[in-house]
């Protein structure tokens, strides 16, 4: 019996160097945790899950101390009269009913408090921004600033963002876990949620995720948030706000520089996707893409059906993301893969074998269609890989 | 040992109860029918909650109880539901409780001498099972008229959450009062062939026991459906 | 406390007058039979649900796997999910209620023995329909708690939904049928004298439990009902897309289902550990009626928190504030349940048998199953907890911990009683350390990975985000489960052949169903006894150990006994089989569905018209 009391004893130890671990880590090694806030949300969940940790923590060690104990000195010895048959005892009872009673008030207390004060309407003067939720991507909207773009939004610190969340299809959930909680998007209803980055989060790179199973390619649907400065942020708005870098038709042509983009060399390890490529889709190495060229495919081709391009006329799709700045975004394939050449050919190439079912047809020559189980033909609108690159040169441009 | 062939026998259809021991004192199968019965509620609870919530969410009609346009063809719908009708069905289905008392009732008694006409009359089991039946039949008569108006008014189980609500909890009663008439038509072969008599007072209660259920979900439905606009 | 005053002869295996062979097996109406074919079954499946689990562990050991597709991946997870919870948890609770509670309250079967042989074939038709598909890869994949409106039509076009939308309606029927059995059987067949503040724990449980199945299952066969018209009648329910649905009806059905369906898988458990617990520990249960009161009052609450799971969604802040309390409200009753089994073991005399074992298990593992649910109990805070792997964490240590713990030590308590042998307690030691390991290894660092922010029901994750180390722990843990069932299985089937002979009471125990032979003889007890007080053989006066004395003999039959038995008929077994296939022919052609209604009302009015036992005078 001395192993079973030995054992149990090492489990607790096990438990309290885990619990150290956890408790010293560092926001590099898990910068999805949500156990550091940096919002005043954040702050205000981190208050009650310190007391419940505290609170359960003292409750696990009495209780399974007492286990423990009852467990080791109450083992049958030799020789041993019969044990006192004891029925129970009302003191007792009414003891142990009280104190969790007792305990449960010190948690449902600032609960009560803090569900009233998250869920208060956005303080005004709040940055609204629509998200909708895609199966499996993420659009999102600056009203005030006739910003639309995809899967990737831009905050600036010390202002509420208000999110207002809809759903194009089924359940989603959106969700920052170091900056704020979740909540669901529901297809037919408008939720809201509504957090304030700190200050000290400016250019820093935060991971969102969908957190309500959404289907085939539900762990694919990422997304990513830039807290950066208020001037930044006006900046990158400015940039946003403009219709597409290059080639674009129309009177506001003239634009000014592209805005504000958060340095990719600056963008940590974590929000970088190291999503593998199957391996049996291949490109054709070597080919340079044109733009010019590109953009005239990109018009003529499927594309069109799906994808907007603010100052290409024809480009007017509200199916997928909005394309207008898709070159200034750090990834593609709702933070599937980077946003580079090689990732943006093989995605154009062939989406679905890239991202599980994804509503984007495969557009390659010859590569086979996992959805439709057929082959992409040139009656049926495949590209070639020149063709492709030729889009890829236009899309990078579109800055 | 395999069963015998089947006839109708006595009372032993089921657990030792009418010759064994029970703590209750009663039939297990009359146990067993109240729990039945409580299950059947937190069924129909669920239906009518939920016709309740979609009320007033159709995007298009026809509705229950307001008429309306059709924006792209301009037709009028007008309120779709017939209160006279269905009251009429209600009564039907009221009286049938009554019937069923009397059937019970006439079963319990059997054995007793009946010295008037209307002693007579009011003992014959097979009469009052006959009248339960035939005016649970007519009900469902009154559904069938109903269903099949309504679909030629533009009203299916698919139009709007009115009709796919509607109907599934009106059909879903109507499904339970067939099987409640399959029931009574059972119980009125047996009183055929061999007979009821008081000792098959359990038999009939059960069944007495479900045709009142069916008929206070009705008169459920019937309030929060078309008495309450 | 006296031990046992009657003696233990030298008998195990069959009884005198035993059936064999395959026909009896479909026939019978035994209740003793029919918790055994739930075991065996059961157990199956939860070894199925198992390689499922570890199909997927393996696929989330490192970042960015591809043992597996995404659309596989989330049918293992649906399947496995789904599997657990219906086919292995639920049955292998309803084999003790089969086994157990007519030898528990001194009766001679359940009330309804046909109707108790049909709910199990209703439960294998069923498990095999909805398990089938995955050997075929379209199994159902909407997850197990298939939230609307990604399992309609337009969302889910293939036929992987309607498996389970089909499947778990029949599922449905089976648990529904036995509850009303096992309600009657408990309020109905007790034997005389046992009032129902002396029923024994397990079946007060039980009791319990049928009150939970009767009023939960029909929600979720509305709902249920609801996604089949939309899927197959073109209804409108849950038709978001053009009809104005909400998709919180089907959250807000299921769940009122959801919630008391917990309590169904862990109440049996709670039941069983109520049961070992002082057995082993030679004193009482500490504060019987505390215990029932604590059962009545979870099953009762449990309707009152079902949102709970649902603090995510926007209902605003009456409705997380209501729910959030009653879900704190709902841990004291549970509290003090670990506290009066502390208390029940406190001054005893315990042995470490390895039934004991898992029953101090189950309540050490179950409070910090119950920790981490007070956590979510908070509304704001279960924002950052829920749809993540912290959830997964407190689940599987009230399931697994709770629930399964709970019935390993039912099992390892109960086989002797069953087999009428004793398993290998050096086997079934090596089995529990394996699985009390196996355990924490793999479902206490999920609490770390959830808390570090990773989500549910995800086919893969990227690396550098934190969470690989706790994965790889997990799935290393994981591992270690094949090994322990496998002693496990091993441990069954050798003790059933050749372990030692067990006798009436090798525990010394003190309730009824330890006063007849080991296996019982199929009438179960020669005269029902009388009862006065909640430990027969423990406390009982001198009427319990008359009894006692003549429901040891054994050798007798039912016919030297002059006891009447029922029937054994296949009738039950045709009634399933007419109903699987009426549901069969919903997914392929009407004629299956009338040639399913034909069979199934045929059998039903033969087995209804047909006498359950012989005459008797």
């Amino acid at each position: 019996m001395k192993g079973t009391d030995r054992l149990r004893r090492l489990a607790s130890y096990a438990f309290f160097a885990a619990l150290a671990i956890a408790a010293v880590s560092c926001n590099e090694a898990h910068p999805n945790s949500t156990l550091v806030p940096h919002s005043d949300f954040g702050r205000e969940i981190d208050f009650l899950w310190n007391r419940l940790l505290l609170l359960g923590t003292i409750v696990f060690v009495l209780v399974e101390s007492a286990l423990i104990f009852v467990v080791i000195k109450y083992r049958r010895r030799e020789n041993q009269q019969p044990p006192p048959q004891t029925h129970g005892s009302t003191k007792l009872e009414i003891t142990w009913t009280l104190i969790p009673a007792v305990i449960l008030v010190f948690i449902a207390v600032p609960t009560v408090r803090t569900i009233f004060i998250t869920q208060a309407q956005a303080a005004p003067g709040s940055l609204n921004i629509e998200v909708t939720g895609h199966q499996w991507w993420w659009e999102f909207r600056y009203p005030e600033y006739g910003v639309t773009t995809a899967n990737e939004i831009y905050l600036p610190v010390g202002r509420t963002v208000n999110f207002r969340l809809r759903s194009a299809d089924v359940i989603h959930s959106f969700w920052t876990p170091q900056l704020g909680g979740k909540r669901d998007v529901v297809t037919n209803r408008t939720n809201y949620i509504w957090y304030t980055p700190d200050s000290s989060t400016a250019s820093s790179v935060w991971n969102g995720f969908c957190v309500e199973y959404c289907g085939a390619s539900h762990a694919n649907m990422r997304f990513r948030v830039f807290t950066v400065t208020p001037d930044q942020f006006a900046s990158w708005v400015a940039g946003q706000k403009m219709p597409a870098h290059f080639g674009a038709v129309g009177p506001t042509l003239t634009a000014g520089p592209p805005g504000y983009i958060f340095p990719r060399d600056k963008i940590p390890d974590y929000a970088v996707p190291h999503g593998p490529i199957p391996a049996d889709l291949r490109f054709t190495p070597g080919l340079t893409g044109n733009a010019a060229r590109g953009k005239q495919v990109f018009s003529g081709a499927a594309c069109i059906g799906c994808h907007s391009i603010a100052g290409n006329p024809i480009a007017m799709g509200v199916t997928g993301p909005n394309l207008t700045h898709v070159g200034s975004r750090s990834t593609i394939a709702a933070g599937r893969f980077p946003n580079a050449a090689a990732y943006l050919a093989l995605w154009i190439k062939n989406a679905r074998k890239m991202k599980p079912e994804v509503l984007m047809p495969t557009l390659g020559l010859d590569e086979y269609d996992p959805v439709l189980k057929a082959k992409v033909t040139a009656a049926t609108g495949g590209l070639t890989d020149q063709q492709i690159a030729d889009i890829v040169a236009y899309l990078t441009a579109l800055k | 040992m395999t069963a015998p062939a089947a006839r109708i026998p006595a009372v032993h259809t089921s657990a030792p109860a009418a010759h064994h021991y029970t703590t209750l004192g009663l039939d297990n199968r009359k146990v067993a029918i109240w729990a039945f019965i409580g299950s059947e509620c937190m069924l129909f609870v669920s239906l009518i909650s939920t016709y309740l919530i979609y009320k007033g969410r159709s995007v298009v009609g026809p509705f229950p109880h307001e008429t309306w346009t059709d924006p792209s063809t301009g037709h009028v719908l007008k309120p779709i539901l017939n209160i006279p009708v269905t009251s009429a069905s209600t009564f039907v289905l009221l009286m049938s409780s009554l019937f069923m008392v009397l059937a019970l009732a006439a079963v319990q008694n059997k054995e007793k001498p009946k010295r008037t006409r209307g002693e007579r009359i009011l003992g014959n089991s097979k009469l009052w099972l006959w009248m339960t039946a035939i005016a649970g039949t007519t009900f469902l008569g009154f559904q069938a008229f109903e269903f099949t108006s309504f679909v030629h008014e533009g009203l299916t189980i698919r139009t709007n959450l009115f009709g796919s609500s509607f109907f599934t909890l009106t059909g879903f009663h109507g499904a339970h009062v067939t099987a409640g008439v399959l029931w009574l038509v059972t119980l009125l072969a047996i009183d055929y062939r061999r007979g009821l008599g008081s000792r098959d007072s359990l038999l009939v209660d059960i069944a007495a026991l479900y045709w009142h259920f069916v008929d206070v979900i009705w008169i459920v439905i019937f309030t929060l459906v078309y008495l309450i606009k | 406390m006296a031990t046992t005053a009657i003696s233990t002869p030298a008998y195990g295996g069959e009884y005198s007058g035993e059936q064999s062979g395959l026909w009896s097996w479909l026939s019978t109406v035994d209740h003793k039979r029919i918790g055994i074919l739930y075991l065996y079954t059961a157990l199956f499946f939860f070894m199925f649900g198992g390689l499922e689990a570890l199909i997927l562990r393996a696929q989330l050991g490192a970042p960015n796997q591809h043992l597996v597709s995404a659309e596989f991946y989330n049918q293992l997870f649906t399947m496995h999910g789904t599997t657990m919870i219906f086919l292995a948890i639920m049955p292998l609770s309803a084999a003790f209620f089969n086994f157990l509670i007519p030898l528990q309250i001194g009766a001679r079967d359940v009330a309804f023995p046909r109707l108790n042989a049909f709910s199990y074939w209703v439960y294998l038709f069923g498990g095999i329909f909805i398990t089938v598909p995955i050997l075929f890869a379209v199994a159902p994949n909407g997850g197990w708690f298939g939230y609307a409106p990604l399992t309609t039509k337009p969302y889910s076009p293939g036929i992987n939904i309607d498996f389970w939308v089909i499947g778990l309606q029949i599922l449905g029927v089976s648990s529904l049928a036995a509850a009303f059995n096992f309600l009657t059987t408990i309020i109905n067949l007790r034997a005389p004298g046992m009032t129902l503040m002396r029923m024994p724990m397990f079946t007060w449980m039980a009791f319990v439990v049928q009150f939970l199945l009767i009023l939960a299952f029909p929600v979720i066969t509305i709902a249920l009902v609801f996604l089949l018209f939309d899927r197959f009648f073109g209804t409108n329910f849950y038709n978001t897309v053009s009809a104005g649905a909400d998709p919180l009806l089907w959250q807000h059905l299921f769940w009122i289902f959801g919630h008391p369906e917990v309590y169904i898988l862990v109440l049996p458990a709670f039941g069983l550990v109520s049961e070992v617990l002082p057995t082993y520990s030679k004193k009482p249960l500490f504060g019987y009626p505390v215990m029932v009161y604590s059962g009545i009052l979870i099953a009762v609450l449990g309707f009152g928190v079902w949102a709970h799971h649902m603090f995510a969604v926007g209902m605003g802040p009456i409705a997380d504030t209501f729910f959030g309390l009653t879900t704190m409200l709902i841990a004291i009753p549970t509290g003090v349940k670990i506290f009066n089994w502390i208390a029940t073991m406190a001054q005893g005399a315990i042995r470490y048998t390895t039934s004991m074992l898992f029953g101090i298990a189950l309540v050490a593992l179950f409070t910090i199953g119950g920790i981490s649910g007070i956590m979510h109990a908070s509304p704001p805070a279960d924002l950052q907890q829920t749809d993540t792997y912290f959830i997964v964490a407190h689940f599987h240590y009230v399931l697994f911990g709770g629930s399964i713990m709970g019935i390993f030590a039912g099992i390892y308590h109960y086989f002797p009683k069953i087999q009428g042998r004793l398993m290998d307690e050096k086997l079934g030691k090596i089995h529990f350390w394996l699985t009390f390991i196996a355990m924490n290894l793999t479902f206490f660092p999920m609490h770390f990975a959830g808390m570090l922010g990773m989500p549910r029901r995800i086919y893969t994750y990227d690396a550098g985000q934190g969470w690989d180390l706790y994965n790889a722990m997990s799935t290393a843990g994981a591992m270690i489960f094949p090994i322990a069932m496998l002693i496990f299985i091993y441990n069954f089937f050798k003790s059933r052949k050749s372990g030692e002979i067990a006798g009436s009471n090798p525990w010394g125990a003190g309730t009824l169903e330890w006063t007849i032979p080991s296996p019982p003889p199929e009438y179960n007890f020669a005269r029902i006894p009388t009862v006065t007080s909640r430990y027969p053989i423990w406390e009982g006066k001198e009427v319990d150990h008359e009894s006692a004395r003549i429901n040891a003999q054994e050798g007798k039959t039912a016919a030297e006994l002059g006891i009447v038995m029922p029937y054994n008929t296949i009738k039950p077994l045709f009634v399933a089989l007419g109903l699987i296939i009426m549901f069969c022919g919903l997914m392929t052609t009407p004629i299956l569905i009338a040639a399913g209604a034909a069979l199934l009302v045929f059998s039903l009015y033969s087995w209804l018209l047909s006498p359950l036992e012989p005459e008797h005078h």
